[in-house]
């Protein structure tokens, strides 16, 4: 162990090499933290999985100078120390602490781990390979394969070493039916930082493909494994189906519009409107339907266009309709959402009067068709609609009118429904006062029965006393008056 | 103590490798268009097969040998795996036997050459343990000797083990009484451990004998490059 070079963690250009042969916890760390550029290979594949050490952007430089006396160790490998054993190498590697087999003990490990860590820290500048690691360790190659892999994931070893990357490809081997093959594929991505920590892609742990429709998430040791690969029990050793949850991908993908990513929606409308091609080019990741759909669902988009039908529309319905406590363009009324974006296409005026002249044209219709109460009421809202917006009369007139009425069938029928759901629950909970008050009343008869039972029971116990003290007494007596005629006998 | 001369006849127990981890030894000796890659490992049976193929990669990766050596590789290891397994499910005699383990091996300049007693009843043994003391004991300062004498000491004792079973079987075909199953001629191994429990028995010491010192101590040379280069030429002529 002579020699022990000083360890730098956090390679960067601005964080000084601190020379402390025995102790590898930096006393500082530099603000900037890197990822492994060895790694470049997985980097560029973004990876959501919850990291267990800080993410970070990677560097724009890694130092180009190595000096041979400093040894970069990866921010998240700070807690490495010759002596101890972290708690995420116990994680990872829990084949040494299960105490499964007897020799397979935690001093095993450390034997390994440090003799790889050793082996290649004589000689920094170069990349230690497995066979090499494996030809100097004596024991049994599955288990030296693991903590290599361990340590080269972690940065341990072959750091910004400067030969080229010679990084197994494991994703044809993953690809086998095995329960054991990529045990180390998802703390390699764990580890690694994530260039787009924004967004919530999922990209499976083994295989490395984006997860489409759900993927399946361990949370005890934060992999992410696609359908495929969790179907195939490509999961690490100590892991087994029931750890992993699903996790529906299309909800998550459809929610998930960053901050960013609507900024850039509404920018691109704004220069480009309609053409919803060039504005999903400039999104960037999102198809043109899906900005489409977006864009529908924003609950201000129209605002950005200046559309005011919307909102008046938007402020009518809802006084008429309490229940529907949500704006015009919310995506649980497809309907609407449909008529606020068409309307936002059509421009603010079009759209005005075509809904102004669909309008009246309803009401005109409703009023002369006898129709229900309830219709008869839509048709007054929509009158009122009618005086407030302006006359006109355009092509898309038809339409409008079409949907117009359809949307109040549509409000109508939810109106009645839900007052249905009411009137039931209504009745529910009376019945069940009703039958709560009628226990009540049993309660307390029974209540008072008991207490005659008891008054009688007091009565009773009297009585006996009595008629036993009687008794006696009169025993008493009599022996006495036999005693008093003997004596006045005698 | 039990007296040496019963017939300690044991139960027979599946076979297995009597050390505390059920490790193989696997040895490869594969050529392929010229380039002669030999090599000896221990491998874990209980590893799943997608193993062997991962590490038929990286090793061919690592030592950038020809990608034809991936198949001869995999094929290599699994032959010796499924040997390994027809034995697993089979009965083995285990005596009182302790046997002993020859070392003679050859590593980069290091020769190594010892000769041991191995207690093969003893299923916590742990050859790679030994070997590791051996090596920091001996100072020896080649990391690639450790593994080469855990392997030399596995591979004897999977080849005791093997005689163990055929024996077993052997016993059974032939009906012989239990004694028969004792005095049975396993191997020249097993020969040497019955002489070794007479020599255990009350009238004989525990200490060695003096004339035998010499066999019992390991033997540790450097060689020079030279010497390196010419027993290698050698080898490979008697190999061929």
């Amino acid at each position: 162990m002579a020699g022990k070079s000083p360890v730098k963690k956090a390679a960067s250009s601005d964080s000084t090499p601190i020379p402390n042969p025995n102790q590898f916890k930096p006393p500082q760390i530099s603000t900037k933290f890197t990822s492994p550029a060895v790694k470049s290979e997985i980097s560029s594949i973004p990876t959501p999985t919850p990291v267990p050490t800080p993410t970070s952007r990677p560097p724009p430089s890694q130092p180009s100078s190595i000096d041979a006396d400093i040894i970069h160790v990866p921010s998240h490998s700070r807690w490495f120390s010759w002596e101890k054993i972290d708690s995420c190498e116990v994680r990872f590697l829990p084949e040494f602490f299960d105490g499964r087999s007897p020799s397979k003990g935690p001093n095993l490990y450390i034997y390994y781990r440090n003799s790889i860590i050793k082996l290649f820290r004589e000689n920094p500048s170069r990349k230690i390979s497995f066979t090499d690691a494996r030809r100097a360790l004596v024991g049994d190659v599955g288990s030296i394969r693991r903590v290599f892999d361990f340590l080269d994931v972690w940065g341990l070893i072959n750091f910004s070493a400067s030969s080229a990357p010679s990084k197994p490809t494991k994703d044809t081997a993953n690809n086998n039916k095995s329960a054991d093959a990529p045990s180390l594929e998802s703390p390699s991505f764990a580890a690694t930082t994530s260039k787009n920590s924004s967004t919530s892609r999922r990209f499976c742990g083994a295989c490395k493909s984006l997860c489409t429709i759900a993927c399946f998430v361990c949370d005890k040791y934060d992999s992410t494994l696609c359908a495929r690969c969790y179907v195939r029990g490509n999961f690490r050793v100590g892991l087994s189906n029931a750890d992993f949850r699903r996790v529906e991908i299309s909800d998550e993908a459809k929610a998930d519009w960053s901050e960013k990513e609507t900024l850039l929606l509404l920018e691109a409308l704004m220069h480009y409107g309609d053409d919803w091609k060039k504005v999903a080019q400039h999104v960037g990741g999102r198809t043109d339907k899906d900005c489409v759909a977006r864009f529908i669902k924003l609950p201000f988009g129209e605002e950005f266009l200046g559309d005011p039908y919307s909102k008046e529309t938007e402020s009518v319905f809802e006084t008429n309709k309490r229940m529907h406590l949500t704006p015009l363009a919310d995506a649980s009324n497809p309907i609407m959402a449909q008529a606020a974006f068409l309307s936002a296409l059509a421009g603010a005026e079009a759209a005005e009067a075509a809904a102004r002249a669909a309008v009246t044209t309803l009401s005109e219709v409703h009023d002369t068709t006898a129709s229900k109460g309830g219709r008869g009421s839509l048709a007054r809202n929509m009158r009122r609609e009618a005086d407030i917006s302006s006359n006109g009369d355009t092509n898309l007139n038809a339409p409008g009118r079409t949907y117009v009425d359809v949307n109040s069938l549509l409000e109508k029928e939810e109106g009645d429904i839900e007052r249905a759901i009411i009137g039931i629950t209504e009745v529910q909970m009376k019945e069940i006062q009703d039958k709560l008050v009628h226990f009540e009343e049993v309660d307390l008869q029974m209540e008072k029965e008991r207490q005659q039972l008891e008054v009688m029971k007091n009565l009773l116990f009297i009585d006996q006393l009595n008629l036993s003290f009687r008794r006696s007494y009169a025993l008493e007596s009599e022996e006495q008056g036999v005693d008093n005629v003997k004596a006045d006998v005698f | 103590m039990k007296p040496p001369a019963s017939a300690s006849w044991k139960a027979p127990l599946k076979f297995r490798m009597p050390t505390a981890e059920n490790l193989v030894p696997i040895r490869l000796d594969i050529e392929v268009d010229g380039q002669r890659y030999k090599d000896s490992f221990t491998w874990n049976p209980y590893d799943p097969d997608s193993e062997v193929v991962m590490f038929a990669k990286r090793t061919v990766k690592d030592l950038k040998l020809a990608p034809g050596f991936i198949p001869q590789i995999v094929q290599s290891i699994q032959s010796q795996l499924a040997d390994f397994r027809s034995y697993e499910g089979q009965d083995m005699y285990a005596g009182d036997k302790i046997v002993p383990i020859k070392l003679d091996l050859r590593v980069n300049h290091t020769v190594i050459r010892d000769q041991f007693l191995w207690d093969l009843n003893n299923f916590e043994s742990d050859p790679e343990e030994f070997s590791r003391t051996l090596c920091k004991d001996l100072g020896i300062e080649d990391p690639e000797v450790g593994p080469a004498i855990a392997f030399a000491i596995r591979e004897q004792l999977y080849e005791i083990a093997i005689q163990n079973v055929t024996s077993a079987r052997e016993n059974r075909i032939n009906k012989k009484g239990r004694r028969g199953a004792e005095h049975f001629p396993l191997s020249k191994a097993g020969g040497a451990a019955l002489d070794l429990m007479k020599l255990f028995n009350f009238r004989s010491s525990v200490v060695r004998k003096r004339k035998e010192w010499d066999y019992y101590k390991p033997i540790l040379d450097l060689l020079s490059n030279e010497d390196v280069d010419a027993l290698e030429a050698k080898e490979e002529r008697s190999g061929r």
